[in-house]
């Protein structure tokens, strides 16, 4: 991105003033650095946003909130005018707001390619992967919400806490019912078992299904798409065995397991990785069932 | 918090009855709409004629079946949406019993209703 | 959620606008099964007229359906049912694994045979005389 670069030389700038033989104290000159690039900023954002006017632009419609700061506690949605260019995403318009105009823009993000999970957003309505968004398709102004049903901590960043807590109810580690006799034995799957699973690894725990979810948002037991999809893939790998399985089904056919879908689709629908969720939780209340059956 | 995990819930028996029943009632309900507002008009139901229907005892076991799979399907249905909206605890604990002894009332209730167009009673 | 604010169209039902087809299925469902429900229970209670003889049963029955306004909320209760029918076979089918890429089109589809179905069936409704 330009916006790094052009921070860089900002930067480098600055230290070569320090290193020029100084009259004044040092605190001084950081003082007057501060000063001078303060107004080189404003200059900065003056010209920029003046030579807008002939450039293609995107405007988002950022939601804003900040409980620490008086005056910021009461949500509101604060306009930002960004100058778009050819396979920009709404995480790189975001980054673009934050550089240039507002450093206290909150976002969470990192590994910028639908890798990590940390910038699931709610933007024009749904939820959706800031850094796979591409803007060309979404309608002008963008408008860029926390994920719903989760509690705000800062601007778009929400509290993942009860998430990951759902998602660790399930034990989402592979865990077997036999180990190889020899530590450094390879725990081979076989292909078949490696496709019927290969979905359901593909989860970045970003939480837009969770979010998406009408039942999670009412019944905050509710385990959850994302959390019953990682159950999924261990309880279908056969590496695992028969014991391992049957406590993993014990955990999905709680109550507030798989019996609380509804089969709205929209966990399906949001998943930024494709993973079929509704259809992983289908099929884990008719293994249920067919389990529990042998069993009356 | 899998130490809240009972080892053995019925959410799911609950889950299969209501998709059995289900499929039993999307076959009756059809039927008894036909009967009684196509084959028989609605408007010119009589005593007598519910009587000639409800002596036939497959028609009559049908229709007993009907209401009790209805009944379940109902408020089981109903518990299962207030579930989805989240209520717990005694909420939760009162509800459960509301909803079963309504359904139990509407059952018998429904069973004198029909003992009494079968003419038993 | 327990939320510190309220973040208003955020998190509830005003952005109906944004519902996917799932999403409308699941609240009709639910919808039409509350009047069913409720229907059920009206349904013995009328009934149970019958308890207090032949004439009263009758009598209660011709009377209600003299009334323009039950012959109406009739094709109203039609609707509801032939709607959760359909759609009740649409779930049947996404709980055995059926066609799940095809669950919105067999939404749309279960609402157009229920207007058809409903449509057709006014004549038998309305029809016949008020008496």
């Amino acid at each position: 991105m330009s916006t790094q670069i052009e921070q860089q030389e900002t930067e480098t700038e600055g230290e070569e003033e320090e290193t020029e033989p100084a009259v004044e104290s040092p605190g001084d000159q950081r003082r007057a650095t501060k000063r001078q690039r303060q107004a080189e900023r404003d200059i900065q954002r003056e010209t920029e946003e003046a030579s807008l006017d002939d450039e293609e632009t995107v405007s988002l419609k950022v939601f804003r909130y900040d409980p620490e700061v008086e005056g910021k506690q009461e949500p509101r949605f604060d306009d930002f005018t960004v100058p778009y260019h050819k396979g920009m995403t709404v995480l790189d318009a975001l980054i673009y707001a934050r550089d240039r105009y507002d450093s206290s823009l909150t976002f969470r993000h990192s590994c910028r390619q639908a890798v990590c999970g940390s910038d699931a957003l709610f933007v024009n309505g749904r939820q959706r992967l800031g850094c796979k968004t591409q803007l060309s398709e979404l309608d002008d102004p963008v408008r860029i919400e926390p994920l719903p049903h989760q509690e705000v901590v800062k601007d778009l960043v929400v509290d993942m806490e009860h998430f990951y807590d759902q998602m660790e109810a399930v034990e989402p580690y592979f865990d077997a019912d036999e180990l190889p006799a020899d530590d450094l034995e390879e725990q081979r799957q076989s292909r078949e078992n490696r496709e019927k699973v290969k979905m359901s690894t593909r989860c970045i725990w970003c939480g837009a299904c969770m979010s998406s979810c009408n039942i999670a948002a009412g019944d905050n037991e509710y385990l959850g798409p994302a959390a019953i999809n990682k159950a999924y893939r261990f309880a279908m790998d056969e590496r695992e065995g028969e014991n391992r399985k049957q406590e993993r089904l014990r955990i999905i056919e709680q109550e507030h397991g798989v019996w609380r879908c509804q089969t709205q689709f929209s966990c399906t629908e949001v998943c930024p990785k494709d993973i079929p969720l509704t259809e992983h939780i289908q099929e884990l209340k008719r293994e249920a069932v067919k389990n529990n059956l042998k069993f009356w | 918090m899998a130490e809240h995990y009972s080892s053995f819930e019925r959410g799911g028996r609950r889950w299969l009855f209501q998709r059995l029943t289900a499929v039993f009632l999307i076959g009756v309900l059809a039927f008894h709409f036909m009967l009684l507002h196509f084959v028989n008009h609605a408007a010119d139901i009589t005593f007598a004629g519910t009587q000639a229907r409800m002596g036939q005892w497959s028609y009559f076991a049908t229709m007993w079946l009907f209401l009790v799979t209805a009944t379940f399907h109902g408020v089981n249905g109903v518990y299962n949406a207030l579930i989805n909206q989240g209520i717990s605890g005694s909420q939760k604990t009162a509800v459960k019993y509301v909803l079963v002894v309504a359904g139990l009332l509407l059952v018998a209730q429904g069973t004198r209703v029909a003992l009494a167009m079968n003419g038993l009673i | 959620m327990s939320q510190s604010y309220n973040r208003g169209t955020v998190e509830d039902f005003g952005r109906w606008r944004e519902f996917s087809a799932g999403m409308w299925a699941w609240i009709f469902h639910k919808f039409t099964g509350w009047v069913l429900v409720g229907y059920l229970f009206t349904h013995i209670a009328v009934l149970s007229t019958s308890l207090g003889g032949a004439e009263l049963y009758t009598n209660t029955l011709q009377g209600l359906e003299a009334l323009l306004v039950v012959r109406f909320l009739e094709v109203g209760l039609l609707a509801v049912a032939v709607f959760h029918i359909l759609n009740g076979i649409r779930l049947l089918m996404v709980d055995l694994g059926v066609g799940l890429e095809a669950q919105d089109k067999s939404f749309y589809a279960s609402l157009v045979l229920t207007g058809a179905i409903v449509v057709a069936s006014i004549p038998t409704f309305l029809g016949g005389p008020l008496a």
